[in-house]
C-alpha cells in the first residue's frame, strides 16, 4: 500500500491501479462478523473543522457554563451519524447528527459536542441500564487520510492505531458521588448490605470492608471502569481495529457536560501536547482528523451498538496570535 | 462463522471460532433424583466468591425448582422461545457412539437462530432485568398439577416438581465467549474453564445477553461482568488440603446430599466422569439444543413427565432413567464415588465382592454385589476406597445419647 500512496500523489495516470487494489481490499471480509468498507469511507469529508484560537484564562470551575463563552465565535461542523453496521454486534441509529465545535487557547484544546437525546441516562448500575456517551477519535501520528491510505474511520486498523476520548455520563455522576464512585445504593436506595463503612458502628467489620477491593475483580485487576476516584469523565484509549479498544495507562483527557431541553452539550478538553506516545498531538497551525460516535443509553447502546460517522473529518488548528 | 462438531447435537454447527477442545474438560455430574434443594452448594459458593458489595444478586451456583422456578426468572422458557422455529426436532434412528450418541438435532441453536434472523450478533439472547435476578430459586417448590405421563409416576402424588442445580456449564462452545465483542472471555486450554478477563471487560453485557444459561452476571459496583470461575485455584491444586492434587469446587465439595461428582471429561474410559457421560450415557447435558455443548451433566429425575425431560435433557432421557432405576453392577459401583473425596478422581477400579441382594424392579432383575470401588488421583495414587454396602456401626448402648 505504501507504493499506492506515492503513486496516488505523483502519478495521476496510475490512479486506476490504486483504485483496483482498493476495491479488492474493500470487498473482502476482514474478520468474521466484519463487513468490508466502501471506498467512500476512506475519503475524508470536505468540511473542515477549524479550531479557532481563543485567548482565555482557564476558569476556576471547568464546567460547560464557564467554558461556553470561548465557543461563541467558533464555527461548528455538523456530523451526520448512522447505525454501526459493519462489525458484530451492529446497532445504533437513534441519533442522526451532532454538532462539533473546537477551540484552543495555546495550551489546551476544547471540543464541544452537542446532540439531541430526549432521554438522559447517567447511570449503568442496574443490569438493564446503559449510559449516554460520546467519543472522539483521532488517527495517531502524522497521517494523511486519502482513499489510497485506507486509514479506517472505524476504530483504526492494524498498524494504524487511533486515539479515542470517550466521555461517559456515568463517570460524570461518579465524580460528585461519595468516594468518587456511585455505589449500588444510588440505584437501590433501600437495599440492605453487610458493609457498614462507619468504623464506630457496632456492625463495622474491618476485614469485610477491606475485602471489597480484593474481591472486586475489576478493581483488583486495575480496570479503570471499576476504580473509584478517577478524577475525570473522559477515558483516554487506543484501538487498532474492532475489539481492540484498550484503556491507556496514562489518562490525560477530561470533560464536562450539561443536559437541557433534550440536548447534551459535552466539552472534552486536553492539553495540545502530551508526553504520552500513545496520544494524538495537536500543534497550532497544524492539522489532523477526527471521527466520532454517540451512544444513546435509552436504546441500550454500548460498544458497537452506536451512532457513528463513517468518514474522517479534517481539523485545522489556528496559529496562536501573539499580542 | 466456522463449522464445529457438537457431539450433543450429533452434527456440525456454526460457531464464530474454530473447534479447539481443551486437553481435559472441567465437568460435573449431578444426580437430580437425590437433591433436596438445601442450597448448601449455593451458600458455599456465595460465601467463597460472591458475598461482596455489588454481588447481592449474584448466585453463581443456585438450585431451582422445575418447571416453574428459575434464576433469573423463566430464563429457560425465554431462551427456548428465541430458538423455537416450530420445526426443531431430534432424529434418533441413527446414532454414532462417538459423534452422535443421542441422535441428531435438526433445529436451530442459539447461533444458527441469530444468523437466520439476521440479528447481526453471534447468538440470540436477552438481558434479564434486575428484578428477575431477585432470588436463587424464585418459584420454590411450586408443583405442576398435571399428572405425570405413562412413563413416569409417583406412588402417592399426581403432582410433580424437581430441583435442578445450576452453575456455569463451562461450555465447549460458550455463548458468552462468542458474544463478547472484546474477546475478554476465554476458555482455558488446560482445563476448559471459561473466564472473564476483569481487566478487558467493559461491562457491555453482551455475555449476559447471549449466554443461554444466564450465568455471566453484571456487577453494578465495578461496572463489569463476573461469572463462575470453577474455583480454579482449587482445580489447580492450590488448596493445601489436597497437597497439590486437583480439588473439587466449593459447591461440589459442600453437597450434603452427595448428588455431585466433579472431574474432567477426557479420553480415559475408566475416568468415572467420562464413563458415566460418554460410555454409560447415564448423565445428560442441560438443554443441548442451545448448541453450546455444556459440561455439567444431569441424571434426570425419574418421576417427571418424559416430554418435559426430553425437552430439557434431549432424547437420551428414557434410556438414562431406565439405567438409573435398575443400575448395572459397574454403574452402581461408579455411582458410589459421588462425594466420597475432595480430591478429584481421575480413574476408578472395581474389586469384585460377594452378591448381597437380589430383587425385581419394574419387572427387571436387579442383583447387588458388595464390590469395592477405588478412586485414583491425577498422580495415580489411591484417594479413596469404598464399598457398595456401607459398613454399619452399632453404637454401644452406653453412648446412645451422645454425639
Amino acid at each position: 500500500m505504501k507504493n499506492g500512496i506515492s503513486l496516488f500523489k505523483y502519478g495521476a495516470s496510475l490512479l486506476g491501479i490504486v483504485f483496483l487494489s482498493a476495491t479488492i481490499y474493500a470487498a473482502e471480509e476482514t474478520a468474521p462478523g466484519v463487513k468490508g468498507m466502501s471506498e467512500e469511507e476512506f475519503t475524508p469529508t470536505k468540511e473542515v473543522l477549524a479550531v479557532k484560537y481563543v485567548q482565555a484564562d482557564k476558569p476556576y470551575h471547568m464546567d460547560v457554563e464557564s467554558l461556553k463563552d470561548r465557543f461563541k465565535d467558533a464555527k461548528g461542523v455538523k456530523v451526520a451519524l448512522q447505525k454501526q453496521d459493519k462489525a458484530f454486534p451492529n446497532g445504533g441509529g437513534s441519533v442522526s447528527s451532532a454538532e462539533v465545535k473546537a477551540v484552543h487557547d495555546g495550551t489546551t484544546i476544547y471540543f464541544q459536542i452537542s446532540w439531541s437525546d430526549p432521554t438522559k441516562n447517567v447511570r449503568a448500575i442496574a443490569v438493564q441500564e446503559f449510559r449516554d456517551a460520546v467519543a472522539l477519535m483521532f488517527p495517531l501520528g502524522a497521517v494523511e487520510v486519502t482513499p489510497a491510505e485506507h486509514f479506517s474511520p472505524r476504530m483504526g486498523d492494524r498498524e494504524k492505531p487511533v486515539n479515542l476520548w470517550h466521555w461517559k455520563a456515568d463517570w460524570e455522576a461518579d465524580l460528585v458521588a461519595k468516594g468518587e464512585l456511585e455505589d449500588v445504593e444510588a440505584q437501590y436506595p433501600n437495599m440492605h448490605d453487610d458493609f457498614n463503612t462507619n468504623p464506630y458502628s457496632a456492625y463495622y467489620h474491618r476485614e469485610l470492608i477491606t475485602s471489597v477491593a480484593v474481591l472486586s475483580g475489576g478493581r483488583a485487576a486495575n480496570n479503570l471502569l471499576s476504580q473509584p476516584g478517577r478524577g475525570r469523565t473522559v477515558e483516554d484509549l487506543n484501538a487498532e481495529g474492532f475489539g481492540t479498544l484498550t484503556t491507556q495507562d496514562h489518562q490525560d483527557v477530561n470533560g464536562c457536560s450539561h443536559y437541557e431541553d433534550g440536548t447534551w452539550t459535552v466539552i472534552i478538553y486536553r492539553s495540545l501536547i502530551t508526553e504520552d506516545p500513545h496520544d494524538v498531538q495537536f500543534v497550532p497551525g497544524g492539522n489532523s482528523y477526527f471521527n466520532m460516535a454517540v451512544w444513546n443509553g435509552e436504546e441500550k447502546d454500548r460498544n458497537g451498538q452506536k451512532n457513528i460517522s463513517t468518514q474522517w473529518h479534517p481539523i485545522t488548528l489556528e496559529r496562536v496570535a501573539w499580542q | 462463522m466456522t463449522l464445529v462438531h457438537n457431539w450433543h447435537l450429533g452434527r456440525r454447527m456454526e460457531y464464530p471460532y474454530f473447534e479447539s477442545r481443551p486437553k481435559r474438560q472441567f465437568a460435573a455430574i449431578f444426580n437430580i433424583n437425590r437433591c433436596i434443594a438445601c442450597q448448601t452448594c449455593t451458600m458455599a459458593c456465595k460465601s467463597a466468591w460472591t458475598y461482596n458489595k455489588g454481588q447481592e444478586h449474584m448466585w453463581w451456583n443456585n438450585v431451582e425448582t422445575k418447571p416453574y422456578g428459575g434464576y433469573p426468572q423463566s430464563w429457560d422458557v425465554k431462551t427456548l422461545k428465541l430458538i423455537d422455529n416450530g420445526e426443531n426436532t431430534w432424529y434418533t434412528n441413527e446414532k454414532d457412539e462417538k459423534l452422535s450418541p443421542y441422535g441428531v438435532y435438526e433445529g436451530d441453536t442459539i447461533f444458527e437462530a441469530a444468523a437466520k434472523k439476521n440479528l447481526n450478533q453471534w447468538a440470540v439472547g436477552y438481558i434479564p432485568e434486575d428484578k428477575e435476578w431477585r432470588s436463587p430459586n424464585f418459584g420454590e417448590d411450586v408443583a405442576k398439577s398435571n399428572k405425570p405421563d405413562e412413563y413416569s409416576s409417583l406412588p402417592e402424588h399426581s403432582r410433580w416438581f424437581f430441583y435442578i442445580q445450576r452453575l456455569c456449564n463451562h461450555c465447549t462452545y460458550p455463548g458468552c465467549l462468542a458474544a463478547c465483542p472484546r474477546k475478554a472471555i476465554y476458555k482455558r486450554k488446560e482445563d476448559g474453564i471459561v473466564l472473564i478477563d476483569q481487566k478487558r471487560c467493559r461491562g457491555y453485557r453482551k455475555c449476559v445477553e447471549q449466554c443461554p444459561y444466564k450465568k455471566p452476571m453484571f456487577r453494578g459496583l465495578t461496572r463489569v461482568s463476573e461469572k463462575c470461575i470453577a474455583c480454579y485455584p482449587r482445580i489447580e491444586g492450590k488448596d493445601p488440603l489436597t497437597k497439590g492434587r486437583p480439588m473439587e469446587t466449593r459447591c461440589m465439595a459442600a453437597c450434603v446430599g452427595q448428588i455431585r461428582l466433579q472431574g474432567f471429561l477426557d479420553d480415559n474410559p475408566k475416568n468415572p466422569v467420562t464413563w458415566l457421560i460418554r460410555h454409560d450415557k447415564l448423565a445428560l447435558p442441560l438443554y443441548p439444543q442451545f448448541g453450546t455443548e455444556p459440561n455439567i451433566y444431569y441424571i434426570p429425575p425419574r418421576w417427571a413427565p418424559r416430554a418435559y425431560l426430553r425437552q430439557m435433557f434431549g432424547p437420551g432421557v428414557d434410556e438414562a432413567i431406565e439405567k438409573f432405576m435398575v443400575p448395572s453392577r459397574e454403574r452402581l459401583a461408579v455411582m458410589s464415588l459421588f462425594r466420597m473425596a475432595q480430591a478429584i478422581i481421575f480413574e476408578y477400579k472395581i474389586e469384585e465382592g460377594p452378591k448381597v441382594f437380589e430383587t425385581v424392579i419394574h419387572g427387571k432383575k436387579f442383583e447387588m454385589f458388595n464390590d469395592t470401588v477405588i478412586g485414583y488421583g491425577e498422580d495415580g495414587q489411591e484417594i479413596l476406597r469404598t464399598t457398595i454396602e456401607e459398613p454399619i456401626h452399632i453404637r454401644d448402648p452406653k453412648y446412645l445419647n451422645s454425639i
